[in-house]
């Protein structure tokens, strides 16, 4: 699984594809306040990037992938 | 070859056919909504299949052409010439891309042509934008032309430090600004415009964005695709058109120059004076362009999103106020000239409607919703700007691209009307062909067999039985015969379907008027005759607009009508179709006939006195006859009649030539049904077998010996008061026996045609009539002349078929 959630951590790994963004949306939206761990990700799909943009929510840990941390900070700063 | 990509090659035919069919009856008749909405359709669809498969040549440019068509649809463009002939190229292209794919070719060298088809196409569309324009409000699409053509970019979001790095870089390499908007629904597509995005080649900044305000999380659609992506990349020019090859309306690539990156500097002040603007609903955004337009770099485009996104967040504040319809209508008065100064009229009609809805509940929301609904604004200028610069084309750039929101609503897809329809691959129906004639062949040992039971083995019964055996199996093979014949039937009309394109080509080149009337267009025949008579056909066709149509100067002279009339005419006659075509043009004249025929050496002059004014216009198919004055690219170089004749003479067919001078000319094909099966009849010669095709036997005759009377060497008898002229056959073959008559010392005669002549050919013998698969020589048997080819009969002997006309004419 590329997305595990544990309490109010979610945790992306890999490749997030596209049919998780769904889930996640609904994931959010039971825990309100919520940890994002993107540590080991190297690639999500753009409608979670979406989901990100639109929940504003801080990242707990930024992705080691650097480009995708640029990416990312450019797309949620 | 995979095969739905088969299907796909075959469909898409078909649909370029049709398509180009309904172009020419919408020149007839522009006002057929019904006609214009079929096609729409046609091209909808096809432009969806192609983008199954890896074709974006194509898928572009039928992705314009769509659009184009769906403009006309909607009565925002009127349909003209010019428009039914860029649609007709595209499809030409189009036509070619399909017969590439087989060959594995590498489209993509087609790039620039498809580019460049597809602004063509839009630029249409764009023309009439602005002609509307015009008239509405005259000053305005000035204003808009001048400025679209810049792109805007928001280079205010970099910071100072970072545009200085790049003003650096610049001087070094060139830098490219970016921007990709990807579509609402490309997720759809299976399409991540994210990953499209990371993977751009030597990206140096990035940003993304939303195009709209997020909606509370509850509300969020994730698969609605709102984000926009700035790039700066390093990357060459080439190399970014590459990577964003599938999505090149979606992309906007300027080069950062030094220029644009000072000028940059003003674009985004004053941008954002514009948005103070807006919000305080001052100035109308017309003001603000007219002014600005003035210094070359700004683009409208950057207003109308700014004034939308400040009107949005406007939209969105409480509705709890007092002067809450103050606020809407002052909104929606920004968002009509917004959208009015961007050539978006059509969406004021639903604005005003909005604007009701909004005023009556005391709420917002419809305003907000319609403004949500109508932001395709921001994403087509770009769409539109990239198009007509990347072709290079100095028109004017569109200011918006109109596009319903809803496009493909309307249209949809037609439902699967094919019904019990099913495409064969032609190699299977020509081995149930080649399946059936063996069988025929084996069903036709069973009388043999019959037979030698009887007089070898002397068990009648048994004979008896596999005779009423053999009934049976006959008829069900005479059953599945006629019906694999009747699988490769096909109407004519797969041949005629081609001409009014054809006429309508060549009349607009030759400048003349001519009206084409197809009839019989239903009569059906076998597959090989009508491909066979694809070539014939389009000479004729030819000929007549060439040489028999004249200019409508002079047939109005002539006092004839302006409008030359051509008719093609099909219809079936006792097992052969017979194809009339006529025309009302200047007919040929014998005279000249003659002249350039005794000019040419192919008639002397002896013949030039005798022939007769029919003898004369039969003349034209002599091979290396022309009697065009100069050599066109549509005929005159000598090779027109000779080639039909030989053509239709190859299966089996005859051609005459009928013409009165002013009148017109009439020239009839005529065409076996079917090839398949040959009706011969067996002869005896010199004690061996052959078959004659019986369409050429006129009648058998037994002629007394004495009846013979010998003119120069030459064998004639009298037949019905006529002169019959003999030729023995085992003298054509070339046997050296004389021809055996029988007791009453009668000979066998077979009367043939041959080129409108009868001839006798004296044999030893008639036998049946039988029907056989023909099967033509191959290998170096080919080039002997005088056969037809070889069939195997039933008891296993082989048939030798002569061709009496190769016979006669080899001697």
């Amino acid at each position: 699984m590329a997305m595990t959630y544990k309490r109010n951590v979610a945790h992306f790994s890999d490749t997030v594809g596209v049919a998780e963004a769904e889930g996640f949306l609904a994931w959010l939206q039971k825990h309100p306040r919520p940890k994002l761990d993107l540590t080991e990700c190297t690639h999500i799909h753009a409608a979670h990037l979406q989901v990100l943009m639109a929940a504003e929510l801080p990242i707990a840990e930024w992705p080691r992938d650097e480009s995708l941390t640029n990416w990312l900070q450019a797309a949620l700063r | 070859m995979t095969p739905i990509l088969q299907q796909f090659l075959s469909e898409a035919r078909d649909f370029l056919q049709s398509i180009s069919e309904k172009l020419l009856q919408l020149e007839k008749a522009p006002d057929d909504a019904a006609l214009m909405a079929d096609l729409f359709r046609s091209v909808h669809t096809l432009k969806g299949n192609s983008g199954l498969f890896d074709f974006p040549e194509m898928s572009r440019v039928l992705h314009a052409a769509e659009d184009l068509m769906s403009a006309v649809r909607d009565g925002r463009l009127t349909f003209s010439q010019q428009l039914a002939d860029r649609l007709l190229d595209a499809m030409d292209f189009v036509a070619l891309l399909l017969d590439e794919i087989p060959a594995g070719t590498d489209a993509s060298a087609h790039a620039p042509a498809s580019v460049s088809l597809a602004a063509s196409l839009r630029e249409l569309i764009v023309d009439a934008q602005q002609v509307d324009d015009e008239q509405v409000h005259p000053g305005e699409a000035a204003t808009s032309r001048g400025s679209a053509a810049a792109v805007m970019l928001p280079l205010d979001a970099v910071p100072e430090a970072l545009r200085a790095a790049w003003r650096e870089a610049a001087r070094a390499v060139p830098l490219h600004w970016i921007v990709y908007t990807p579509e609402r629904d490309c997720f759809f597509k299976g399409e991540d415009p994210f990953h499209q995005a990371r993977q751009t080649p030597a990206i140096v900044w990035q940003r993304v964005k939303s195009m709209e305000v997020w909606p509370p999380l509850a509300e969020l659609d994730p698969y609605q695709c709102v984000l926009r992506f700035d790039l700066v990349s390093g990357a060459a020019r080439a190399a970014l058109d590459e990577h964003f090859r599938y999505v090149p309306e979606q992309v906007s690539i300027v080069p950062l120059t030094l220029q644009v990156l000072e000028s940059g500097l003003v674009t985004a002040s004053a941008a954002e004076g514009a948005v103070h603007a807006a919000a305080n609903n001052a100035a109308t955004p017309d003001a603000a362009a007219a002014h600005d337009s003035g210094n070359g770099t700004f683009a409208l485009t950057s207003f109308a999103e700014a004034i939308l996104a400040a009107q949005v967040t406007a939209l969105s504040l409480p509705d709890d106020v007092a002067w809450l319809p103050g606020r809407v209508r002052a909104i929606a008065s920004t968002l009509a000239a917004c959208f009015r100064s961007s050539g978006r009229i059509d969406a004021l009609p639903s604005l005003a409607a909005a604007l009701a809805t909004a005023l009556s509940l005391n709420r917002a929301a419809p305003l907000r919703d319609w403004v949500t609904a109508h932001d395709a604004l921001q994403v087509l200028p770009l769409e539109a700007t990239t198009q007509s610069k990347t072709a290079n084309t100095s028109a004017p750039a569109p200011d918006a691209a109109p596009q319903p929101v809803n496009a493909d609503i309307p249209g949809g897809r037609r439902p699967d009307d094919a019904g019990a329809v099913l495409k064969v691959d032609q190699t299977k129906i020509d081995r149930l062909m080649s399946l059936i004639g063996e069988m025929v062949v084996a069903k036709n040992g069973l009388p043999f067999l019959a037979a030698r039971a009887e007089s070898v083995y002397g068990v009648r019964d048994l004979a008896r039985e596999i005779k009423t055996q053999y009934a049976v199996i006959n008829r069900i093979a005479e059953e599945m015969q006629d019906g694999i014949m009747q699988i490769r039937m096909m109407p004519i009309s797969g041949v005629f379907q081609r001409f009014p394109r054809l006429v309508r080509d060549i009349s607009r080149k030759l400048g003349k008027e001519v009206l084409l009337t197809l009839e019989g267009e239903q009569t059906e025949a076998d597959k090989n005759i009508i491909e066979a008579l694809a070539e014939p056909l389009i000479h004729i066709v030819r000929n007549s607009l060439d040489h028999g149509i004249e200019t409508p100067q002079v047939r109005r002279d002539a006092g004839k009508a302006a409008e030359g009339h051509v008719v093609i005419r099909a219809s079936q006659d006792s097992g052969r179709v017979l194809i009339d075509i006529s025309d009302d043009g200047k007919g040929i004249d014998p005279a000249v006939i003659k002249r350039k025929a005794y000019e040419k050496g192919i008639i002397d002059e002896a013949e030039l006195e005798r022939i007769s004014d029919q003898e004369a216009v039969n003349l034209v198919f002599a091979a290396g006859f022309s009697t065009a004055e100069t050599v066109s690219d549509l005929s005159g170089r000598g090779v027109g009649m000779d080639v039909v004749r030989n053509a239709v003479e190859r299966v089996n067919g005859s051609v005459s030539l009928t013409s009165e001078t002013g009148k017109g000319t009439r020239i009839c094909l005529s065409l076996p049904l079917s090839m398949a099966v040959t009706n011969v009849m067996v002869i005896e010669s010199n004690k061996q077998i052959f078959g004659v095709p019986m369409d050429m036997v006129l009648e058998t005759v037994r002629i007394p010996r004495g009846a013979i009377r010998s003119i120069k060497n030459r064998q004639t008898t009298v037949l019905r008061n006529r002169i019959l002229p003999l030729r023995s056959l085992n003298e054509m073959l070339a046997e050296n026996s004389p021809q055996v008559s029988n007791e009453l010392d009668e000979i066998a005669t077979l009367v043939v045609q041959i080129h409108g002549e009868s001839l006798g050919i004296v044999v030893d013998d008639f036998r049946e009539v039988v029907d056989i698969i023909l099967k033509p020589m191959g290998g170096i048997l080919n080039a002997v002349p005088g056969y037809s080819g070889s069939a195997l009969l039933g008891d296993g002997s082989v048939l030798m078929v002569l061709n009496p006309k190769e016979l006669v004419s080899w001697q």
